[in-house]
């Protein structure tokens, strides 16, 4: 269960440029993930979104698998910058959760 | 009959037909039977030198009437009739048997069955032509005005379409202003255009055009006569009866917004609100910082869909409210981009150009969240806060829990009312209780009723274009009517065997056309048939006991013979 916090998006906007809000959930960016993580991209935007910071601690080790390779974001039929918000994710983790 | 000379005409349709039924066998047996003077067959009917043969046949042995076996009359009967015409015979002297779509095309897997089948529908063509009488379109004058019923944004396009085109209009509303459904709107989609202003603008070119008459609050009460020539009654606001004189009818009654029924969606409840009272809130909050509802500033709004749309009750996509949910959520965002706001949606039909409403609304944050019909989201109160829970289909149905400080209703359209008004006019609803055209592609206002056509909401759901489309729609087709002076109708109309007739007055109750009246003739009750109100549908033939009542061209002497051709050798049934 997800208890929406419109206040998580809000903060992570705070790190950068930050427009998961794009995404149209259709999908192209899991099916063409290297990782084959299949958390990977569609749903940690989404869990960012919806402001579920348990749901995205979950995900910590996908957010850190990502290559960063950018297949997905050069497919992405909403121009969503993907590696550009995986950053964003990592940079909000290395100060919310490690203390860095 | 028996002086009759026909023509009979074999069509091979290239192989079409040949391929799967003996036509030349179908030649020979009914060459000589009583009254074909001509047996021919045709490699392609239609074909120009084929058409000019036929011509020549009729002229050189001057036939009375022919018959073609060939394709559906769908395709080719208004070819045939016009060949029928310039041969110097009365088109209604043609007879059109199908033996392809019915016969080659239908049995494909059995050459002798399809050639059985198709002689006999043959030999009932034959019969038909011979007893075919020499008839005339019914010619109907078209009084140079037209009706039109509802002043919202169709009913007022349609008008002063009408009225540009140079025919005096009569514009009914039975609210007491015009504008409809948009009248207090702001912003319509897609171009933000005011609806206020587009309306108004509207009112004055109606005032200003010395052709349109307004009735304001007023009603339709009375509607007789036909095509052409319709005679309407209408109440005023004061009260008073006003008899119009019309050629043509616009129905453009619109739709009304959808309203949940009390307790259902938490609707009535506080912070719970249909689309159209969102649009009122804004409206009155247009000019603050902060929108506020029960004195609390609004952080949250949710908005579920589909709310009065494809459910059991409402089967139909009302097509507008998708679009205009998400251009209300790019306003707020727009004048208070600090409100989060989640959209609860089946499927986002913003079609076409509306697209960019919802990559705006996706861009500008709102937040879009997928649920199932089987799986509805559902209301439930913390004290006077209303949280909205769903099942997120694109998060792998993960359940997901909104505090809202306002959750929106996106309902959508249900017809007008107008069961009255239906009654006086006679045209068809379909199942949801909208107006139903002939056919949505090729007749889109057209109704079955001739000279009474259909615009905007009254036929479904539409957005604001669309429905300024089709009224402009319906308003040339009237005008194109009423501007050439007279209309013709097919003579498949119903008449009376005056001799047979004894007035009893099945056929004036089961006619649905209001077309059968009963009257006093010399001392004796009589049915009498309104041509131009007549469908030939037929209901009367049937019901009357005395058999007084038939079609034209399908007399019952013309349909016992071809009944008796298609049935004929083999053995009586009828025990």
């Amino acid at each position: 269960m997800i208890r929406v916090n419109p206040q998580l998006k809000k903060e992570i906007e705070r790190y950068g440029d930050f427009n998961a809000n794009q995404c149209f959930s259709c999908g192209t960016c899991t099916a063409l993930c290297p990782m084959g993580l299949k958390i990977l991209p569609r749903e940690i935007f989404r869990f960012s979104l919806l402001g579920s910071e348990e749901k995205l601690k979950e995900a910590e080790d996908a957010i850190y698998s990502c290559l960063l390779c950018r297949m997905c974001e050069a497919n992405c039929p909403q121009g969503v910058k993907i590696s550009e918000n995986i950053r964003i994710l990592r940079t909000y983790f290395t100060e919310r959760f490690f203390k860095i | 009959m028996s002086e009759q000379k026909i023509g009979v005409f074999i069509c091979h349709c290239g192989g079409n037909i040949s391929d799967y039924v003996d036509v030349e066998g179908i030649r020979e047996s009914v060459e000589g039977l009583p009254g074909v003077r001509v047996a021919k067959t045709n490699m392609f009917s239609c074909s120009d030198a084929a058409q000019e043969e036929m011509i020549s046949i009729i002229k050189k042995e001057r036939l009375d009437g022919i018959v073609i076996a060939s394709c559906s009359p769908k395709l080719h009967q208004n070819t045939f009739r016009a060949m029928a015409k310039r041969a110097g015979l009365n088109p209604y002297k043609y007879t059109q048997v199908n033996i392809r779509e019915q016969c080659s095309w239908a049995h494909t897997h059995n050459r002798e069955e399809a050639t059985r089948k198709a002689a006999r529908l043959v030999r009932a063509g034959i019969q038909k032509t011979l007893h075919a009488r020499a008839l005339e379109p019914i010619v109907t004058k078209t009084h140079p005005a037209v009706l039109v019923i509802g002043a919202g944004i169709a009913g007022m396009k349609a008008a002063i379409s009408l009225s540009r085109m140079g025919i005096n209009v009569h514009l009914v509303e039975r609210e007491k202003e015009v504008g409809g459904l948009i009248k207090k709107r702001e912003s319509l989609f897609p171009t933000g255009q005011d609806g206020r202003e587009t309306v108004k603008a509207l009112y004055e070119e109606i005032r200003a055009s010395h052709n349109i008459a307004l009735y304001l609050g007023a009603k339709v009460i009375e509607k007789r006569g036909s095509v052409g020539d319709f005679s309407v009654d209408i109440r005023v606001s004061n009260g008073e009866t006003v008899n119009l004189s019309v050629g043509a009818i616009i129905v453009a009654t619109g739709a009304i917004a959808y309203r949940p029924k009390e307790g259902a969606w938490g609707y009535g409840r506080p912070g719970i609100v249909t689309l159209k009272e969102l649009l009122d809130i804004i409206s009155s909050q247009r000019e603050f910082r902060h929108l506020r509802v029960n004195g609390k500033e609004v952080e949250t709004i949710t908005y579920i869909y589909c709310v009065g749309s494809r459910d059991k009750e409402h089967t139909y996509c009302s097509r507008y409210c998708c679009t205009a949910a998400i251009h209300t959520s790019n306003l707020i965002h727009e004048k208070w981009p600090g409100i989060s706001q989640f959209h609860l949606f089946r499927d986002i039909r913003t079609y076409g150009s509306y697209e960019e409403e919802y990559k705006r609304a996706l861009s500008r944050g709102s937040i879009f969240i997928r649920f199932s019909p089987k799986a509805m989201p559902e209301i439930e109160f913390e004290g006077e806060r209303p949280v909205v829970k769903v099942s997120d289909l694109l998060t792998s149905k993960e359940e997901i829990e909104i505090e809202s400080d306002l959750v929106c209703l996106v309902t959508g359209l249900e017809p007008s009312p107008n069961r009255e008004l239906t009654d006086i006019l006679k045209i068809p609803v379909g199942k949801e209780g909208f107006y139903n055209e002939i056919h949505p592609k090729l007749r889109p206002v057209e109704t079955v009723v001739d000279g009474i056509f259909i615009g905007g909401c009254a036929q479904g759901p539409k957005t604001s274009q669309e429905s300024t489309i089709s009224a402009m729609a319906a308003a040339a087709k009237a005008g194109a009517m009423i501007l050439t002076g007279s209309v013709k109708i097919e003579p498949f109309v119903a008449e009376v065997l005056s001799e047979r007739c004894d007035g009893c007055g099945l056929c004036e109750d089961i006619c649905p056309y209001g077309a059968i009246s009963i009257r006093e003739e010399s001392g004796k009750k009589i049915a009498v048939i309104n041509e131009a109100l007549c469908k030939g549908e037929g209901a009367c033939v049937p019901i009357c006991p005395k058999e007084a009542l038939q079609i034209r061209g399908y007399e019952h002497e013309t349909m016992r013979s071809m009944i008796d051709a298609l049935i004929e050798g083999y053995e009586d049934v009828s025990d």
